[in-house]
């Protein structure tokens, strides 16, 4: 792919698991479609890279409303993973993915009940052009089967990552984790053993609101998922985290994701040990913030002259005493 | 009307405060205008579209003018946009003025009583698909419940300037004659059941109101005040059109009684949204699948708001 240096002398490609990335900016799984939607809003094909909403072996249609729910600085969302089904999608989403993007990275986020559904998922899309890999969605809260209950046991993690990996052949495999657990990094180190090329932190967070009226939580599937500004600061930690003590060492690329709304939101992830970031729930409000955060770390990276962003990458210092 | 043609043309665009005025007990109307692009994409919109308003910069009223059931909601903060239909278009060329009724219950809506002429609005749309107008229809009979009003006024301007001989009659219920979102209603010169609101009688159209009170009209509900009238009147189902906006057990009644007398019925839906823009997956709606009992789940946003009474699965 093209690796766009621009008349400012900034590079913002990324090599993200061998592949080049013209930047380092993605849109999150579920906040961006099947691409078609955003592209009134801006150039799709400026993006680093792309993630699909989850795709199951057979169409979902997903729970029943209210699906979401705003909170303070956030939402609560519990989709459940309404989705086309892999077939229909290779049918009728996926030619429109291609002819959309050129340069850009496009990952497939796969969903399913058990190990079996995963795998027959990866299986049908391994060969198709216009992918370049996988994130494996085991971090939903939404579902009563699947989901979660695989990315919360290290044991779990391992055996989907392995049997995933296997079915993806040449294409990249990016695992996506949940912050739901006690230690992130136990997962994490499983994955990565399993053969994940990357890890994408964090998915959303399980949550409840309750309406004080009927005494009922708001949302028909009790509990969702918290997203948005208000798990910014958790998720820079949990980047940092796994950073450190797995991926800076295994030569693992983050994807960073969490309440990105802008650039220097974009860049605290960066220092923080992030290759790349994912914009999710600011797609909601700003359709085009994207693009934005894309010119807004060239501009960042211009003014600090920092000709290479990937000099950034886990850049953040200890601080110094204050006197 | 040609299908979706502003929906080619939705995009983000910013517009500026023309007023802010409030209405009645606890009513406001905003009027914003567009220019340029904007103007071309809003001044081409069909009503019951929308917008998607950000009104998280706006700010709270000062705290002595907040009503006592709001103060909690002053206390939350705004992410999301908000969507709202238009009470009115008006393409001018070069700009186009949209108008959108509203009355504070949240939040957002709180904060946008304080939004002044001068001030730019972040705006997303025009969005979803608006009332239809089929071939060959002779009458439109609007029904309004409440907060419904706003796209069914813009449904009635775009009825008497483009269908004028179509015969068109209005009917509007609240809880309460306090609680009927319009400026001024004039006294009774229809013969009947009730008043007759301004709103629609400046397109000439006949209206009839309903309060479950009885404070102002028709005692009861406004499909019991509709169906009352529809017994009453000689009206050739195939040639007529029922047009509805309001709450949702409203809509679903409005359904039955369309059904039973087979007459076509168009209603707009409400759900909360995210992103108004068929991304989020929030606003679905029950419909009816191709197989017996199946059902599918279309969005609101994009599929909507408004659908075929027959096609809804009403919740209520």
């Amino acid at each position: 792919m093209a690796c766009k240096i621009m008349s400012d002398g900034v590079d913002i490609s990324v090599d993200f698991a061998g592949i080049r990335l013209a930047n380092p900016v993605f849109t999150a799984s579920g906040t961006c479609g099947y691409a078609d939607e955003l592209s009134d809003f801006m150039d799709v094909g400026a993006l680093g890279g792309f993630i699909t909403k989850s795709i199951t072996p057979k169409a979902r249609k997903g729970n029943a409303p209210p699906r979401t729910v705003e909170t303070d600085s956030g939402m609560l969302n519990a989709i459940g993973l309404a989705n086309v089904g892999v077939e229909k999608f290779i049918e009728e989403k996926l030619p429109i993915i291609r002819s959309r993007f050129e340069n850009t990275a496009v990952f497939v986020n796969v969903a399913g009940a058990t190990i079996r559904e995963y795998v027959t998922v990866v299986e049908k899309l391994a060969g198709e052009q216009g992918i370049a890999g996988f994130e494996l969605n085991i971090s939903c809260p939404n579902v009563a089967k699947g989901g979660i209950t695989f990315g919360t046991e290290p044991r779990q993690v391992a055996e989907i990552t392995s049997d995933v990996k296997k079915a993806a052949g040449e294409k990249v495999l990016i695992v996506k984790l949940s912050p739901s657990v006690t230690d992130i990094s136990v997962i994490a180190r499983a994955a990565v053993d399993a053969g994940a090329d990357a890890l994408s932190l964090i998915n959303t967070f399980a949550a409840m609101v309750v309406d004080i009226e009927s005494r009922s939580p708001v949302l028909a599937n009790r509990t969702g998922g918290l997203s948005g500004p208000a798990i910014r600061p958790i998720a820079v930690y949990l980047v940092n985290k796994v950073y450190r003590e797995v991926a800076e060492s295994r030569e693992i690329p983050i994807l960073g994701i969490g309440g990105i709304r802008t650039a220097s939101d974009a860049i605290e992830f960066i220092i923080a040990g992030a290759t790349a970031v994912g914009i999710g729930t600011a797609n909601f409000i700003e359709p085009d913030c994207a693009v934005k955060v894309i010119e807004g770390i060239r501009r960042y990276c211009a003014g600090k002259n920092i000709s290479d962003i990937k000099d950034l990458v886990g850049s953040l210092q200890d601080r110094q005493s204050s006197s | 009307m040609a299908e979706n043609d502003s929906q080619e043309r939705r995009g983000s665009y910013i517009a500026k405060v023309h007023s802010n005025r409030r209405i009645g007990s606890g009513f406001y109307k905003l009027l914003l205008e567009f220019t340029d692009s904007g103007s071309e994409a809003f001044g081409g919109c069909r009503p019951g579209q929308f917008g998607q308003l950000d009104l998280s910069g706006a700010a709270l009223p000062p705290s002595g003018a907040i009503r006592e059931d709001l103060q909690d909601s002053a206390n939350r903060g705004v992410l999301l946009r908000r969507p709202f239909s238009f009470s009115d278009v008006t393409f001018k060329g070069i700009e186009t003025f949209v108008e959108i009724l509203y009355s504070a219950v949240g939040p957002s809506t709180l904060r946008m009583t304080t939004v002044k002429s001068g001030d730019s609005m972040s705006v997303i749309g025009p969005l979803g698909k608006g009332f239809e107008i089929p071939e060959g229809k002779k009458m439109a009979l609007l029904v309004v419940g409440g907060m419904g009003a706003g796209p069914l006024e813009h449904l009635a301007k775009v009825l008497t300037e483009d269908y004028p001989t179509m015969q068109v009659v209005a009917f509007a219920g609240a809880k309460t004659s306090e609680s009927l979102p319009f400026e001024r209603r004039l006294d009774e010169i229809s013969s009947g059941l009730g008043f007759s609101l301004a709103e629609f009688a400046e397109f000439g159209i006949e209206s009839y109101v309903a309060t479950d009170d009885g404070s102002a009209g028709y005692e009861g509900l406004v499909t019991d005040c509709f169906s009352e009238w529809l017994g009453k009147t000689d009206v050739k189902a195939e040639e007529a059109i029922i047009y509805c906006c309001g709450p949702e057990a409203m809509l679903s009644k409005m359904a039955e009684i369309a059904a039973e007398r087979k007459i076509d019925c168009q209603v707009s839906m409400e759900r909360l949204m995210a992103c108004g823009i068929g991304v989020c997956q929030s606003c679905v709606v029950e419909c009816r699948g191709e197989g017996p009992g199946e059902t599918v789940y279309k969005l609101c946003c994009e599929d909507g708001p408004v659908f075929d009474s027959k096609e809804v699965v009403f919740g209520v």
